[in-house]
């Protein structure tokens, strides 16, 4: 049809140029596909470079100099300063940033001041703030999509969002915390609002989202996830298993209910003076625990703190000195955020969590106070007997109860929505009905339900807010009572030469042990049934050594009449805190200083008069004859430049898997091994104990074998990695301590510093976990702040400020903090000021 | 001409407007100006691996190229100047193509209406 109307056309026009008009059509058609071409090449390309590919940012997005990554480089030569209109602002507020970019805000009224540290935490620290709550809120794949799903599933499951909103009616239940929040809240958001693209948080560009506004549940969900940081831990999954494989007299014995030896916070002898609530009854029976496929991990020693007050008798100036540092996960930016509030009734300098308002660690004109986790068992697992595979009902004392559902909506970057349900009975959710594979919920049970004491309603703010305007005991002793969790053991002291320590924090009123296994849900006599008055928490005013401490060991002695847990970290650095202090006298900032970095250790002091005598040296190599002779000469210090230090600690590690991994690694059944210091009370008095036979051998092994065979070890995993005996065998080089980025991005984190610490010593100092902030107050007529993080105050890897003070806290230095009196205190170093205004 | 052009509009543009007008601006641009193919795509290329380039340097230079530095140690090209060139490159290379593409949409279109004149 269409070939014989084109042949009359043809015929009708020019019939002699037919072929070429043919070749005309064509080569229309041509051009057709090559304009076609033209215009979907470029925009095929703005396509590809504007799409982030699995893990890569959108390439010319992030590389373009006016929106992209350069954006973000701050220049370190000028600095200006600057104003700023806040429509919140009730009255004119002035930030003066000193030579360390601190911010030291002076307002009128309360709110102006949270509102102005809402702000200028966003300034430095908005994407940081915004990660670590959405992590909190189970909101990662929304970001990074369907790899974190585990992860935010167990966020979820936990019930972090259903805590924070409990904890949130609490907060906003309080007109003072309300007022808090809600500035904070007004502030950060001001901020955002002043954010083009081009100057959103270089991780922003790098993984590709936008900021979102801060809400007053993220302050929650801030908190909480500290109390998951500080207060999740959970053995009861593991001991259920022991108790079922080796019975209760092994248990006992192993897992013994009070340390060998001990130090404890509260001083041996102090007397309660109070009349203890009767204890719940202990309930005859046992529970049954489920197992899953999970191996046993030997319990690492992670997050843990040191902090001490001196009172004046002690101290070279007669006013007390108190000294804190916090063990956190160390990270670029810093956990902490260095602050001063000042408005009327209060001047407080310190650190702040950014996210949250106030001053949580710092000092005032009259006193200070710090911070250390006490491990006390908050949370608590349920076995739950469910009518059917519906699990719509429960059987709790002796009648059918309902579930509540929660559904968690999880939404998944390029993927649809997840719709999670959670089954809550009245203790709390049922984590999991199957085994994820995903580390952290290893020590979950399967098919229990959650007690945790972060899902109940509380307002720690409040204690924050007292102890910054604080002025002498009886603030510090009020503040302590609207604390619920992460319990902390709060040192205090007052210019007035008051010193205290108080372990704190909400506690169920247990019996002995509950919560060692785990409970049993359908019976009530299991439930926490009631608290521990705020007034009877263990505590300590001037007791007559002169000195407060902590280091996360063991609340009180045995006379306590509460049960707060059976088992608290281990002694040594406790012990070594209080034996320094004791031989103190006329104490300086320095001597606290020096003390806060000593890495002598306890355990080599304890177990290596034990150990060398069992060596037998003439099964030596060469290699490990040499090893010995540096262990011989050793200081027991955990420094740098030791070799000994890094044979000693293989050594002990191989030496407790040699004793207990037969035993208590079954294919199976996760257990965890018993304490360290059950393992040394064992080695020094029980050299024919049953756990030194490996029960894989035919053989009978002694301890003798065991010390022999981990020492050899240690040798030779050490001269496999670094050959024969050189300088790569330092402690330092061997532990290759660095502060990584929050989110581990390369390039953004420190190098590795050469410094030494180890876990078991005061200078807590691990791989990337140690000292998150060293602090040491002088009290007097006007107090003198001493303090320094591994980190700056800028969150901006394009910042000077990102990292400026990490080569000063790896050399055990501390700044001394600026306290102003006011805002043109002329006493410091100031480079820029920002003033608000209506 | 074509390389002042591009390079004038982006730059004023680019403050306000995301990457991707380079393209936009690169093709109109030849696409009304371009004389041959190759100058399309060599003059876009130049004009915006300057740009980007002087401006990138604009910002990292009084920054000590800290920054840059981080970034280089992420990407995996370790050196600061390298990055500085792959986003010269980059960003130039896409700039020529469109270019070149503004230039042949433009012979292609032209060339059809011609064919309708002679029809």
């Amino acid at each position: 049809m269409i070939d014989i109307q084109f042949v009359v056309f043809c015929s009708k026009h020019k019939p002699s140029f037919c072929p070429i008009f043919a070749k005309d059509l064509l080569l229309t058609i041509m051009n057709k596909i090559k304009a076609l071409f033209c215009v979907v090449v470029p925009i095929a390309l703005a396509f590809l470079f504007n799409t982030k590919l699995g893990n890569t940012p959108p390439l010319l997005k992030f590389l373009d100099p006016f929106m992209g990554f350069w954006q973000n480089a701050e220049n370190n030569h000028f600095m200006f300063n600057h104003k700023a209109k806040i429509k919140g602002a009730t009255d004119k507020i002035e930030i003066v940033f000193d030579d360390r970019m601190i911010p030291h805000i002076f307002a009128q009224n309360d709110h102006d001041l949270y509102l102005a540290q809402g702000y200028v935490t966003a300034m430095h620290r908005l994407w940081q703030m915004d990660f670590q709550t959405r992590f909190a809120a189970g909101r990662i794949s929304e970001v990074v999509g369907d790899k974190a799903i585990e992860v935010d599933r167990y966020q979820r499951r936990m019930g972090m969002v259903y805590g924070a909103e409990n904890s949130l009616k609490g907060m906003m239940a309080d007109p003072k915390a309300k007022e808090m929040i809600e500035a904070y809240t007004e502030g950060i958001n001001a901020y955002i609002k002043t954010l083009s693209k081009a100057n959103y948080p270089l991780e922003y560009k790098i993984l590709d989202f936008k900021p979102e506004n801060w809400t007053p549940v993220k302050c929650a969900l801030l908190l909480k996830q500290m109390s998951a940081v500080l207060a999740m831990g959970s053995d009861e999954f593991y001991m259920t298993n022991i108790l079922k494989k080796f019975g209760p007299e092994v248990t006992k014995d192993l897992f013994p209910d009070y340390p060998f030896r001990e130090d404890p916070i509260i001083p041996v002898g102090t007397k309660w003076d109070f009349t203890p609530l009767p204890v719940p009854k202990t309930p005859e029976s046992f529970t049954q625990a489920l197992t899953g496929e999970v191996k046993t991990k030997e319990k690492v020693e992670g997050i843990g703190s040191n902090n001490w007050a001196l009172s004046g008798a002690k101290t070279a100036s007669g006013y007390p000195i108190l000294a804190n540092d916090p063990h956190l996960d160390l990270t670029l930016p810093s956990i902490w955020y260095q602050i001063q509030l000042h408005a009327p009734g209060v001047n407080t300098y310190g650190v702040s969590l950014p996210g949250a308002p106030g001053v949580i660690i710092g000092f005032n004109q009259k006193i200070a106070w710090g911070v250390t986790n006490v491990a006390a068992d908050v949370l608590d697992f349920y076995q739950i007997k469910f009518k059917d595979s519906s699990h719509n009902e429960y059987w709790y004392n002796n009648q059918w109860k309902a579930t509540t559902k929660r559904m968690e909506v999880i939404k998944i970057r390029g993927a649809k929505d997840e719709i999670d349900t959670v089954y809550y009975t009245h203790h709390g959710p049922v984590v999991y009905f199957q085994k994820p594979k995903y580390s952290r919920a290893n020590n979950v049970p399967v098919g229990d339900a959650l007690r945790w004491i972060a899902h109940d309603q509380s307002n720690e703010l409040m204690t924050f807010y007292y102890l910054n305007r604080g002025k002498n005991y009886a603030d510090y002793r009020k503040a302590l009572t609207f604390y619920t969790a992460p319990a902390q053991n709060f040192v205090f002291a007052s210019v007035d030469n008051d010193i205290a320590i108080t372990p704190n924090g909400k506690f169920p009123l247990k019996w002995k042990d509950q919560g060692k296994f785990i409970l049993d849900g359908t019976d009530p006599a299991y439930d926490w049934q009631g608290w521990i008055p705020a007034a009877q928490n263990p505590t300590v005013k001037n007791p007559s050594r002169g000195f407060v401490s902590s280091a996360n060991q063991s609340s009180t002695d045995t006379t306590y009449p509460y049960y707060i847990n059976w088992e608290f970290s281990p002694y040594e650095r406790g012990k070594r805190i209080n034996d320094r202090l004791t031989a103190m006298s006329k104490a300086t900032m320095d001597s606290i200083r020096l003390m806060q970095t000593d890495n002598y250790s306890i355990l080599a002091q304890n177990l290596l008069p034990a150990l060398l005598p069992l060596l037998n040296n003439e099964q030596l190599n060469a290699t490990q004859k040499e090893a010995l002779s540096y262990v011989n000469k050793w200081n027991k210090h955990y420094d740098a430049n030791e070799i000994a230090a890094s044979v000693f600690e293989i050594w002990t590690k191989r030496l407790s898997f040699d004793i207990w991994a037969d035993e208590f690694e079954v294919k199976g059944i996760p257990m965890r091994y018993p304490s360290r210091d059950r393992m040394v009370e064992m080695i020094l008095k029980e050299p024919n104990a049953p756990w030194y036979d490996n029960i894989h051998t035919s053989k009978k092994e002694s301890l003798a074998d065991l010390v022999n065979e981990s020492f050899k070890y240690s040798c030779d995993s050490l001269e496999r990695r670094f050959g024969p005996i050189n300088k790569d065998w330092n402690w330092a080089n061997v532990k290759q301590s660095n502060v990584p980025h929050l989110a581990k991005i390369p390039g953004f984190g420190s190098k590795i510093l050469q410094i030494g610490g180890a876990k078991s010593t005061i200078n807590a100092l691990g791989e990337t976990n140690g000292p998150s902030w060293r602090m040491v107050i002088e009290l007097g007529k006007k107090p003198k702040g001493h303090g320094v993080y591994p980190g700056g105050q800028s969150g901006n890897p394009g910042s000077k400020f990102y990292d400026n003070m990490i080569d000063t806290w790896a050399n055990g230095q501390l700044y001394d903090l600026f306290y102003m009196q006011s805002a043109d205190d002329k006493s410091g170093t100031v480079i820029s000021r920002l003033k608000i205004s209506k | 001409m074509v390389f002042i052009v591009i390079a004038v509009i982006c730059f004023f543009l680019q403050m306000i407007a995301p990457w991707w007008v380079i393209i936009v601006i690169s093709f109109a641009t030849c696409g009304i100006i371009g004389k041959t193919g190759k100058i399309a795509f060599w003059q876009s290329f130049l004009a915006i691996f300057l740009l980007w380039i002087g401006y990138a340097l604009f910002k990292s230079l009084p920054n000590d190229n800290l920054l840059a530095g981080r970034v280089a140690v992420m990407t995996g090209v370790k050196i600061w100047w390298i990055l500085l060139l792959l986003t010269g490159i980059l960003s130039g290379l896409v700039a020529g193509i469109s270019g070149y593409c503004g230039y042949h949409f433009r012979m292609a279109m032209l060339a059809k209406k011609t064919d309708k004149k002679i029809a």
